[in-house]
């Protein structure tokens, strides 16, 4: 397992140093200040709208956009991966050891401040603590699927991130609000379905049943997992003559 | 009389080339990479060489199994080079181009390599393989403060920590000063004696000429010459030379040269008289004593074609 280790820590090094993961470990922090300027101010808002709006529509996925793609993708721009590419190490390995960076740095940066943030806004009875548990444990199921989804992203193309933004404002924002069948396939759908059944409260309008929603997750776990295994184990490198 | 059993024949082992090349072709849409290129690497120094932008790069992609051939083979000990990382464990490549990683300390970065190869012993093969290329003292800085050549350096012990059969090096003496590449060419030369099979890519003939023991010239994507570094240079120095001469009387000197064997063609152009010599030698030893028997001034003598890109250009189309 030494390979295997090393990957890990290789690729959480590389995107530990990075400029962009400062900027975005930042942002995800956005909605504990806004929950601490709520309380200073005195209001009580409904916790699981403003957790629905702030991180699951919009701190997540961006979150994990600038994660997932960063694990290879900025990897295979800088060069960098080549040496971890050529070794004898079967490439599913190192698909595994990138998805999961992807998704335990996305978790760390996202699941935190959520569960801080829903008990600043709700305060500490039963109800509010249901409510932030659900929406971190939603959060850290959907977090990991938009993170391994943008982990594969990263290996397809070399636009990752603009991709990866047209995604989550059009298809999610957008379309999946007006067209019943997209719905299907949002990872923000999904998300919002598991928090719905974990905080026993409808979150986001008509959200999808917790099973629809776990085989969604699932599917873009594994599929996320297939697609950077198989086109690593085709990667070819990018050649200036 | 004590009966002894005969010794048993043993066959010679086969010779296999530590990489083998058929046929191969690497097309980006219209354009053509590389062009139905074949060799065998066997053990010793190969200088891979040929004008940048020739196809060097593409070709060692190739051969790393980092570019899958669009037609035609790479083999390494048998096996298709391209989808099978099991092929670097004897394999050691050193890009050009990659960076490597600025956040890890030269030692970081070539023990994460070893680790990556299983080496059973990760620290005495990490030290080894960075006194191999002389940086020890050095290896407990940061990437991002090395010079060029010592990045390069580093690179070098990166691949070479597990001690591979076969090892590619894409232009390996860009950014070293004088004394570093001397060293790594001592180092070359050391672990080919050790049946190693080395090939480096240059665009510089002097580089190649001082190491390599057999090169293979590529130009425009194709195979141009190949063989022992002697025979390629006959073929460079023996190719036909064009120069342009102005004289007192260019019309006279045209008619003096052609009477001679080593002349093979002469063209009265404006001003000038344009010569094609078939022996570089014997023409640079009998156009003054010509022109001086014909009691013609030589203003100006000029070679026009002794760029090494009309070199490649001429071998391509030998």
């Amino acid at each position: 397992m030494r390979p295997f280790s090393t990957l890990i820590e290789l690729t959480l090094r590389a995107l530990v140093g990075r400029r962009r993961t400062v900027l975005i470990a930042l942002l995800a922090w956005l909605p504990v200040l806004l929950g601490i300027l709520v309380r200073v101010g005195g209001g009580r808002p409904d916790a699981s709208q403003i957790l629905d709006a702030l991180v699951i529509r919009t701190v997540c996925p961006l979150v994990a956009l600038v994660v997932g793609t960063g694990v290879i993708g900025s990897e295979i721009e800088d060069g960098t991966l080549i040496f971890q590419l050529v070794k004898p190490v079967p490439r599913w390995l190192t698909a595994a050891a990138k998805a999961l960076v992807a998704a335990f740095l996305t978790a760390i940066l996202i699941v935190p401040p959520v569960a801080v943030t829903g008990l600043l806004l709700g305060g500490l009875g039963p109800e509010s603590i249901q409510t932030s548990v659900g929406f971190a444990v939603a959060t850290l199921i959907g977090g990991t699927a938009y993170a391994v989804g943008f982990t594969a992203l990263g290996v397809i193309t070399s636009r990752a991130l603009i991709v990866g933004l047209g995604y989550t404002l059009i298809w999610e924002g957008i379309l999946a609000g007006i067209l019943e069948g997209t719905r299907f396939l949002s990872v923000r759908q999904a998300t919002l379905g598991v928090a719905s059944t974990l905080t026993g409260r409808d979150v986001g309008s008509d959200p999808l049943g917790i099973g629809v929603s776990i085989v969604i997750l699932a599917a873009v776990i594994v599929g996320g997992f297939g697609v950077t295994s198989a086109r690593l184990r085709r990667f070819q490198l990018r050649t200036a003559d | 009389m004590p009966v002894t059993a005969p010794e048993p024949v043993v066959p010679a082992p086969p010779v296999v080339p530590a990489m083998q090349v058929d046929h191969v072709s690497r097309w980006y849409g219209n354009v053509v990479a590389v062009n139905d290129v074949s060799f065998a690497l066997g053990p010793g120094i190969t200088g891979l060489l040929g004008p940048n932008g020739a196809g060097k790069s593409t070709l060692l992609h190739l051969l790393a199994g980092l570019l899958a051939p669009s037609a035609g083979s790479v083999r390494v000990g048998g096996r298709t080079a391209f989808g099978d990382p099991g092929v670097y464990s004897v394999v050691g490549l050193v890009p050009e181009r990659e960076a490597v990683p600025g956040y890890l300390t030269g030692r970081q970065f070539v023990r994460s390599n070893a680790e990556l190869q299983s080496v059973p012993d990760v620290g005495t093969a990490t030290d080894t393989a960075i006194a191999t290329v002389e940086m020890t003292d050095a290896a407990d800085r940061p990437i991002r403060t090395y010079s060029k050549g010592m990045r390069q350096r580093m690179k070098v012990a990166a691949a070479l920590v597990h001690e591979p059969r076969i090892l590619l090096l894409d232009e390996p003496f860009n950014g070293m000063d004088p004394r570093q590449r001397l060293h790594m060419m001592e180092l070359l030369r050391r672990m080919a004696a050790d049946g190693r099979a080395i090939l480096f890519s240059s665009h510089i003939l002097e580089e190649v000429e001082r190491l390599a023991e057999a090169v293979l010239v590529v130009y425009a994507g194709r195979l141009a010459a190949s063989g022992d570094f002697r025979s390629i240079r006959r073929l460079m120095t023996d190719r036909p030379h064009r120069f342009t001469i102005r004289s007192s009387d260019d019309r006279g000197l045209a008619a003096a040269l052609l009477a001679n064997p080593a002349v093979f063609g002469v063209e009265l152009l404006d001003g000038r008289l344009a010569v094609q010599a078939s022996d570089l030698g014997a023409f640079a030893r009998i156009v003054a004593p010509i022109a001086r028997t014909a009691g013609i001034r030589l203003h100006e003598l000029t070679p026009t074609d002794d760029t090494l890109e009309s070199v490649f250009s001429y071998l391509v189309r030998r």
